[in-house]
């Protein structure tokens, strides 16, 4: 972070151009070690990628259809999604199919009741959700669980208050959540559970104040933020922070113009792109979670994005404003 | 790894390379990815001949096995082909008999595709799978899930499915051999081993934490203990700290239902507590400016105020009264918050941050017990507590905001 090199010193902008590019041209490279071993979470590559180029509003300039059509090769029997074809279902793939056809507006192709009986299949006696039949629990799977069900608005399918239950019991101290009760807080477990709270109505579970407390000492010096204490900042925590704060109405505890800095300074200015850290090397998880942090911080240019949904405002309405 | 264009041929014979120096070393312990212009520099390190050195592909020597970096994407590739193959195979012949003759094949190809591709997911389920369908799964083949999962977390140290793989075996392990009590000893250990590595690692905590609910509270008071050097060794380890307080709130629970020998139970407590908050004290002390230890007391003060100043029977700040204990602990706080403000000129920044972390603990206390406000005005003096104020306002006016609100100040 100390070197604010030359090259970044003339930033100050969005070159949305440059990313809207890099984003499609990643789907093209197919040769290098990380896109071989990235090949089995391509669902939720795809999510980003496209959510990131609807937050700029260059969504036209994907072949929907090709999309479409690989995106239903992943789905299985049971209803589950896999990341890639012929891999296994998980939730979540599942998620980030259902959040992609919601992009597109074609949840309509979806066989609504086998999707969400999977989803539905994995609540456990607890309240919490397993990510597959084999039956690892994690706070997670519970967001998007009751997330994927609302875009399909099928919540009547699980117990909610149960699901409620469980996450309210993962809090700490601090007024943070982890993935199991007694787990450590973390900054992405905590936009997971909160999320689920805020979607299901449950926000009074949460001591805002508390939360609030524990989310704005993640910002560091830099402007950026961190998951964790003593951790480095990273751009991706500016969604998970940044989100989470939104929705417990807590966003003005931290320096948004230092952290809109900090993502800025991100950017490869020449190839698009945008990295964990300055000088890093870009890739398409950051890139999203960038934009979308930008979107978060009213940055001129980019779509509003809902906290809650991670997909853009306009679409959730479609959806949720739509019988 | 501009070798794009080599022929299925060639890539079938390197996966069988790679699957043959697997096999022939079944005691290999670490695995890692390097630069083949390494290869040479480890010969010479390890002092030895070339006499079993495999190829310029991979390096094998005491149970290391390095895979050089200029083959990964081929080689990773054609094991994920071999694999879903394989599985795909498998499937189709899970109901009869000659299934069997698959269930080499997806066991070899999957351990090579994971340990090229760790978060693999459906690499590591066809393993699940198959061991779930044997009629008589041994302990053998368990153990050696828990050694290819061990191997590939000394590369992938932080791969989430590798983690969960070992919970699920552990699960099976503890249905039909043994408890996870005998367990439990070994994983603290990996993980302790691993963290070393991989700082701050959050899912290999996780998997430490995890294993608590499986404890006896005689092996929560050792892990307590074992876990101390560590910790003190790593002091801006939160997770290692969070692991501490995931004991710590076992060693509370019988305190939280009033049973017969209640008595006995809580002085073991209060000793325990006493303790740790006296080893923070010094660790504070001795490492400035460090946020895991500052947020550790934030935890411990709480709780003792909570459990051990005759405020049991409050769950939340609201109810707590300033007795004699609380009051008299609350002022060695205001102690250490007021010997934690002095920043000289020489090691600015240790200094600043540790007067930042020291007076955000003390507001945050104050936030869960307005009545300590009074108190603070009282033993700091206007001028104190305005010096204690200015240095959270520099760096987090929100925080005090916050405390405005809820106060009269
Ligand atoms: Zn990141």
């Amino acid at each position: 972070m100390s070197s604010s090199s030359s090259s970044s010193s003339q930033m100050g902008e969005l070159v949305a151009d440059k990313h809207v590019r890099y984003i499609l041209m990643s789907e093209k490279k197919k040769e290098s070690f990380e896109s071989v071993v990235m090949d089995h979470l391509r669902m939720n590559g795809a999510y980003w990628g496209l959510t990131t180029l609807d937050l700029l509003d260059k969504l036209p300039s994907v072949s929907v259809d090709e999309v479409v059509s690989w995106l239903l090769t992943c789905q299985h029997e049971s209803g589950g999604f896999a990341g890639n074809t012929g891999h296994d279902p998980h939730v979540l793939y599942t998620l980030s199919a259902v959040q992609i056809l919601a992009l597109f507006d074609k949840l309509d192709i979806l066989d609504v009741a086998k999707v969400s009986s999977y989803i539905a299949g994995l609540q456990n006696e607890d309240g919490s959700f397993s990510g597959d039949m084999w039956g690892e629990v994690d706070t997670r799977f519970s967001y998007i669980a009751i997330c994927s069900l609302s875009i399909l608005k099928c919540l009547d399918k699980i117990n909610v208050e149960k699901a409620v239950d469980y996450i309210v019991s993962c809090k700490n101290l601090d007024g943070g959540f982890g993935c199991t009760p007694g787990a450590e807080s973390h900054a992405g477990q905590i936009f997971c559970c909160v999320g689920a709270l805020a979607i299901t109505g449950s926000l009074h579970h949460v001591d805002k104040d508390l939360l609030g407390w524990w989310l704005c000492e993640r910002q560091v010096k830099s402007g950026g933020l961190n998951g964790r204490p003593e951790k480095l900042p990273d751009v991706c925590y500016s969604w998970w922070v940044l989100s989470s704060l939104i929705m417990i109405d807590r966003v003005h505890w931290i320096n948004k113009a230092k952290l809109v800095k900090f993502i800025l300074d991100c950017q490869d200015l020449e190839n698009g792109g945008i990295s964990d850290r300055p000088d890093d090397a870009v890739d398409i998880f950051h890139t999203y979670f960038g934009v979308a942090g930008l979107s978060l911080l009213e940055y001129p240019g980019v779509k509003a994005i809902d906290p809650a949904y991670a997909l853009p405002v306009d679409v959730i309405n479609r959806i949720l404003l739509t019988k | 790894m501009g070798q794009g264009s080599c022929s299925q041929e060639d890539s079938f014979d390197l996966l069988n390379q790679f699957e043959h120096v697997l096999d022939s070393d079944p005691l290999i312990d670490e695995v890692g990815f390097i630069h083949p212009s390494q290869f040479t520099m480890l010969d010479k390190e390890s002092g030895s001949s070339d006499y079993n050195k495999t190829s310029t592909n991979f390096w094998n020597q005491d149970h290391k096995l390095g895979i050089s970096t200029d083959i990964l994407t081929q080689l990773c590739r054609v094991a994920k082909h071999a694999f879903l193959a394989a599985f795909n195979e498998y499937k189709r012949h899970e109901n009869i008999s000659s299934g069997v003759s698959f269930v080499s094949k997806v066991m070899k190809h999957s351990q090579a595709v994971l340990l090229l591709s760790s978060d693999f997911g459906t690499a590591w389920n066809a393993r699940k799978l198959i061991l779930s369908r044997q009629n008589q799964p041994t302990l053998e083949a368990f153990t050696e899930e828990l050694r290819l999962s061990r191997l590939i977390l000394s590369n992938c140290p932080k791969s989430e499915p590798t983690w969960s793989h070992r919970r699920w075996i552990i699960k099976m392990i503890s249905r039909s051999f043994s408890t996870p009590q005998d367990i439990v000893t070994k994983e603290s250990e990996l993980v302790e081993s691993i963290g070393e590595r991989s700082k701050m690692n959050y899912r290999a905590w996780y998997h430490r934490c995890w294993l608590v609910s499986y404890m006896t509270i005689e092996q929560v008071l050792q892990e307590l203990n074992k876990s101390k050097r560590w910790a003190g060794l790593h002091v801006a380890d939160s997770s290692c700290f969070h692991y501490r307080r995931r004991l710590m709130l076992r060693v509370l629970e019988p305190l939280k239902v009033k049973g017969s020998n209640a008595n006995d139970d809580e002085t073991e407590a209060h000793k325990i507590w006493m303790e740790e908050l006296d080893w923070n004290k010094e660790l504070v002390k001795r490492y400035l400016g460090r946020e895991a230890l500052w947020l550790h007391r934030r935890f411990l003060s709480l709780n003792w105020i909570m459990y051990f100043c005759r405020n049991q029977s409050s769950e939340t700040g609201e109810s707590i009264v300033m007795n004699e204990e609380t009051v008299i602990f609350i002022d060695n706080e205001i102690h250490l918050l007021e010997s934690s403000m002095t920043v000289p000129d020489n090691k600015f920044e240790d200094f600043q941050a540790q007067a930042l972390h020291a007076s955000a603990y003390m507001l945050w206390l104050t936030k869960h017990i307005p009545k300590l406000w009074r108190m603070l005005e009282e033993k700091l003096g206007t001028e104190k507590l305005k010096c204690v104020l200015n240095t959270v306002d520099q760096e987090r006016p929100s925080l005090l905001l916050q405390l405005k609100h809820n106060n009269d100040y």
